[in-house]
């Protein structure tokens, strides 16, 4: 009975084929392997499929796995995409393509160390000149740097697709810092999770050997000056469309993930900088571009390098994975030159083929580019961001004769590969099997001489019918990549031990993390202290909704007021001379809720807050994400409220309320008790502390009626927590003086400043201290004094009022000078332990400041 | 002639700068016609080592780095130097079209050269450019003779100026303004070149000045020099000065070949600070007797 059906799904799947597809073999049938795939697919179903495809969205979501798209207009994450359906090759098939690759490899490696040394290709005119001296990546810099193992290329990838001759073809080399497969294994353990009978009846290989392998050769590069190295993975940071990655390799593979700012070269050395000492970084595996590696010998304005670096490279003391100057390989013009070198370098005729390329700096080649576009794909020779590669036969007359006559003007830009039909694979798209163009990135890691090949790879499918759009800014899908063997395979893992596990190196915090957590605390206790507020005052919008349309009671007016000096969104209701804005509040009111471009509102403070939990996000478990996503969620939903619908936003907000708590007790549940955790603890306690103050200076600075006081004081008691506290110990009577003396005073109620004023010393007490343990540093000292100040107020005398003003010149003056004390703890903090945010400059000396007149 | 070089140059900060990272392309070279006997570096504050390197054109630069505050930083480079009288090789009475044929079809010729036929970080030409050099340069004019009417053109036609361009200053805008110093000259000149498919370098340098007649010779009154190497076949590299509208002969020292400026500046650095600076150089190229 199954069988039956399996036939159908594959034979339904088989009609819509329409070129030369992966199922199916070379004499029409359909390979084994697939068959076994089609069954299991089968048994689960098509509905089930279509469920089972949701849950891979869901937990793609659930583990942050984005690609960041960087003109993409809504917002800048883009959630990876995975198809059910893996991508899968034999591994008879495999072993032919490995040889290939790990040739092609040595190959580029060779090239590599000629261009960077003898150059001898260009001598003998086997590549042209241009192509290195007109190579964007060759880095004059980088000629005598050598790395002290064999291989200069450590790392390398490679897109491959099937061609009409049924091999596999290589159509792209990554050499500078290849990215993928981080998201190849991320593929495979949602994978795993969503589809554990996959892999019930066909075996395949596991991808952990080549991280394995990874770790291995960092820890040879890293033994040469340390027997336990200390490694660090390089991050543009989290702007980078593949920032997912960064921090996901980086945790898994136990490296310290770093941006440039966190780096620095002293002493002929590279250092991390912790938030209380250097400590010498032996490898770096980096994901910043060539060039942006080092602003004092490449790109001059580049702030995601280390300057000094390259120095430090030819000295030996540091290893970079891989080394700047490999980009000057990607270049698509010595495609077509490949078959020579490698009969030059390796006297062996090329494996594995690529795309035919043409390079237009050759008169013959160049017209033959010209007469054939149609069928040929144009390209820049130096990867160049913006230059799109142009298909021949999708353009016009007039649009084939304007690219003619660029190509004219410089042709030696110019690169054209055959636009060859490549293979389909089945994808599932819209609830159905159907055939999609399919492109297969292979890693490669090197051992030192040799190549190892991960078995498995990231495969990225067209999501459109016959176009081969692939890359994931375009909207690619990806797919787990199966290397299917007959019999299970044995694994052995060899597993890189730790020399000294005392080492705490890689959980290192760096000044930057640090400034980030603190921030991360801030920032969420002020979009709670803001969602907390607005509760208060819609509670109390709404309990005078009989009056609408009258003149806003006077109590409604301060709390309006205390809004904005809250939100620091001027004039906003303090608008002195013109109260029209009374009329109608709700205006003002929501734009402070959902309007994300207004500073100060809570949609424009959650987003401060998302980016920055983005800095560190290293730093979340997978709950504190799964948190962070119902946030994100809020947001959402928090930037469509509107005063047509005040319960939908109260709602809103107390949604949002509740997850901003779940993150607290998240954190303070899971983190461990290190420097960052008390960052961050400092931070929320400083943000609840201003904000706290500034609300109730607005309330109480001047005197209003008792009536109206007292309506301020129970929502003061509110916005502290205190309400219900108060009341059961003075019942119905309410009086500034008990209120005061409570909101100050109090010292085991959570919200008092006492209490915020304790816990934040004994945070800033937990934090190195570089001078002497008993003296208490800037920040120590600025809090006790805020604190002492609290600590000796007296209520009866803060409550009197000017006679004529109704100014409380005492209670003001007390709460501003607290208010600026704990303002200062921030500069202070930034002092002690954020120093490192100086901003960098490059400069050449000028030769037009010189003062003279002849030369 | 035998000579004494100074090259000062003092940064001052309005912050202190708490790390800083420098090459120098200070070191005058030894070359044929030219022998460096002596050379020393001083720098205050003084770092814990500097790193000397040869760059991949064979000029020496010096790599140093600061990681205590300061508000200052002094750097001295004084040479002993002895230029030799330069004998011109027979003028080559090859043109400006057959030497760029030669470069095309020439193996060996194209690889030595073709870095010093590319645009360059500083250097890039247009259709004005190329028109500007198009009289000069005519494929049937002899090369020699076409570069010195080059150099000979951009002395008359252009006004030097200093403080009027910046090393960012691009080239169209000195075209235009026909205002520059050294430098910008050089840079026109060798995208000139460059456009008409020939191959010419940057020379980074100094220059002997006399003070004018009866007038002692001011301390600090010299200057960096920039000018052009232009490679001319059966001749090898010829220089050539279109700032003076000379042959550099025994006043030229030189320090360093680079594609342009940015190959071979004098003091380069990157700092982290968040204040301006100030930077106050003084030259002093001093003959001696020999």
């Amino acid at each position: 009975m199954t069988k039956d059906i399996s036939l159908s799904l594959l034979n339904s799947y088989k009609k819509v084929i329409n070129s030369y597809d992966e199922v199916i073999d070379h004499n029409g049938l359909v390979k084994p392997y697939w068959q076994s795939l089609f069954d299991t697919l089968e048994s689960i179903g098509i509905e089930e499929l279509e469920v089972r495809n949701q849950e891979i969205i869901n937990k793609l979501k659930e583990n942050g796995v984005t690609y960041n798209v960087y003109d993409n207009n809504n917002g800048i994450n883009r959630p990876w995409k995975l198809d059910p359906i893996p991508f899968l090759i034999h591994q008879k098939e495999w072993q032919t393509i490995e040889k290939g690759l790990k040739q092609r490899a040595h190959l580029l490696d060779l090239i590599l160390r000629d261009i960077y040394g003898p150059q001898l290709l260009i001598k003998k005119s086997i590549i042209p000149a241009e192509l290195v001296f007109d190579n964007s990546g060759f880095l004059l810099p980088c000629f005598d740097i050598k790395q002290k193992l064999q291989n200069q290329l450590l790392l390398y990838a490679c897109d491959m697709a099937r061609g009409p001759d049924g091999k596999m073809w290589l159509l792209d080399n990554r050499t500078q810092s290849p990215s993928g497969s981080g998201y190849a294994l991320e593929n495979r353990t949602v994978m795993a999770k969503v589809f554990p009978e996959l892999n019930k009846n066909i075996y395949r290989n596991r991808l952990s050997p080549y991280f394995n392998h990874l770790q291995q050769t960092v820890a040879t590069l890293g033994n040469i000056s340390n027997e336990n190295p200390n490694v660090v993975f390089l991050t543009p940071g989290p702007g980078n469309e593949t920032y997912f990655e960064h921090v996901y390799l980086s945790s898994y593979l136990g490296y310290t993930l770093v941006q440039g700012s966190d780096l620095m070269v002293r002493d002929g050395f590279v250092w991390l900088k912790s938030i209380d000492q250097l400590e010498r970084v032996d490898v770096i595996i980096r994901r910043v571009d060539d060039e942006w590696c080092d602003p004092l010998e490449l790109k001059e304005n580049s702030l995601l390098g280390v300057p000094g670096l390259l120095q430090v490279m030819r000295l030996g003391n540091v290893a970079v994975l891989n080394p700047p100057g490999t980009s000057v390989v990607e270049n698509y013009g010595l495609m077509a030159f490949m078959q020579n070198a490698c009969k030059f370098l390796l006297d062996e005729p090329l494996l594995m083929n690529s795309v035919a390329t043409w390079w237009c700096g050759q008169p013959k080649e160049l017209n033959f580019v010209l007469e054939n576009i149609p069928k040929l794909i144009i390209k820049k020779a130096n990867r160049k961001q913006g230059f799109k590669s142009i298909y021949g036969r999708m353009l016009t007359k007039d649009q084939l004769l304007e690219l003619q006559t660029m190509i004219r003007r410089n042709p030696k830009d110019f690169v054209a590969q055959q636009e060859v039909s490549l293979s389909t694979t089945p994808s599932f798209i819209d609830g159905k099997l159907v055939p999609r163009f399919a492109a297969m990135r292979a890693f490669l890691v090197s051992d030192g001489n040799d190549y190892k090949v991960m078995q498995g790879g990231l495969t990225r499918s067209s999501p459109v019918k016959d176009k081969f759009v692939i890359s994931n800014q375009l909207g690619g899908l990806s797919k787990d990549t199966w290397i299917v063997t007959d019999t299970p395979t044995e694994h052995y893992e060899r597993i890189v031990v730790r020399k000294n596990t005392s080492n705490q190196h890689n959980n290192s915090l760096t000044s930057r993390n640090a400034e980030n957590l603190f921030w991360v605390g801030r920032l969420l206790e002020r979009t709670m202290a803001l969602t907390s507020f607005l509760k208060i005052i819609l509670d109390r919008l709404n309990e005078n909704v009989n009056d609408k349309g009258q003149k806003q009671p006077e109590y409604l007016v301060v709390l309006f007021k205390s809004l904005t000096h809250l939100t620091l969104t001027y004039p906003g209701f303090t608008e002195e001379e013109d109260t029209s804005i009374f009329e109608n509040p709700t205006t003002e009111l929501f734009s402070l809720i959902s309007d994300v471009k207004k500073r100060g509102s809570v949609a424009y403070d959650i987003q401060t807050l998302l980016r920055t939990t983005q800095q560190v996000s290293e730093k979340w478990n997978y709950d504190t994400r799964r948190i962070i996503n119902l946030i994100e969620e809020s947001l959402i939903s928090i930037k469509s409220s509107s005063s047509a619908n005040i319960n939908q936003a109260t709602h809103g907000l107390d949604m949002l309320y509740t997850r901003l708590f779940a993150f607290y007790g998240n954190i303070f549940e899971t983190l461990p008790r290190d420097n960052g955790f008390y960052l961050l603890e400092a931070g929320k306690n400083i943000e609840r502390i201003l904000s706290l103050v500034s609300v109730l200076r607005s309330a109480f600075s001047f005197k209003n009626n008792e009536e109206v006081e007292n309506v301020l004081m129970e929502a003061v008691l509110e916005n502290h927590h205190l309400l219900a506290q108060y009341r059961n110990i003075y019942k119905s009577h309410i009086s500034l003086v008990t209120v005061l003396n409570m909101i100050f005073l109090e010292k085991n109620l959570p919200y008092t400043l006492s209490f915020l004023l304790d816990t934040l010393s004994n945070c800033l007490s937990k934090l190195p201290k570089s001078i002497e343990p008993n003296r208490l540093n800037l920040a120590e000292k600025t809090v006790l004094e805020a604190s002492t100040k609290i600590k000796l107020i007296d209520a009866e005398s803060l409550i009197k009022a000017d006679g004529d003003t109704q100014y409380r010149p005492e209670l003001d003056q007390t709460l501003a000078q607290v208010f600026d004390l704990i303002s200062a703890v921030t500069s202070n903090l930034t002092s002690l332990y954020f120093n490192h945010s100086v901003i960098q400059h490059s400069f050449l000396e000028t030769i037009e400041k010189i003062n003279s007149d002849e030369i | 002639m035998r000579y004494k070089l100074r090259h000062q140059t003092i940064y001052s900060y309005v912050n202190s700068v708490d790390n800083y990272h420098s090459v120098l392309c200070l070191q005058p070279q030894t070359l044929p016609n030219q022998i460096c006997h002596n050379f020393d570096l001083s720098i205050e504050p003084s770092p814990t080592k500097v790193y000397p390197r040869k760059d991949f054109f064979g000029n020496i630069q010096h790599y140093f780095s600061l990681h205590e505050p300061h508000k200052t930083l002094k750097v001295v480079a004084t040479s002993d130097i002895e230029v030799l009288p330069k004998i011109l090789p027979p003028i080559s009475s090859i043109t400006c079209g057959e030497a760029r044929e030669k470069f095309k079809n020439e193996q060996s010729l194209k690889i030595e050269l073709l870095q010093f036929q590319l645009p360059s970080h500083f250097i890039d030409w247009d259709e004005e450019i190329k028109s500007f050099a198009q009289d000069c340069l005519a494929p049937t004019k002899p090369l020699f003779e076409g570069v010195s009417q080059l150099s000979t053109k951009i002395f008359k036609e252009f006004q030097f100026k200093s403080g009027f361009t910046s090393v960012n200053t691009p080239l169209k805008t000195v075209l235009k303004e026909k205002k520059g110093v050294c430098q910008d000259f050089s840079h026109l000149a060798i995208a000139c070149l460059r456009s008409m498919g020939l191959a010419a370098r940057y020379v980074s340098g100094y220059i002997e000045t006399l003070p004018p007649k009866g007038k002692p010779k001011l301390q600090g009154s010299d200057a960096s020099h920039a000018w052009i190497s232009v490679y001319i076949p059966e001749m090898g590299w010829c220089e050539f000065d279109p700032t003076n509208n000379i042959i550099p002969q025994e006043k030229h020292i030189i320090t360093a070949y680079g594609r342009d400026y940015a190959d071979v500046a004098p003091l380069k650095g990157v700092i982290f600070s968040s204040g301006e600076h100030k930077v106050s150089v003084e030259v002093d190229v001093i003959g001696k007797e020999n």
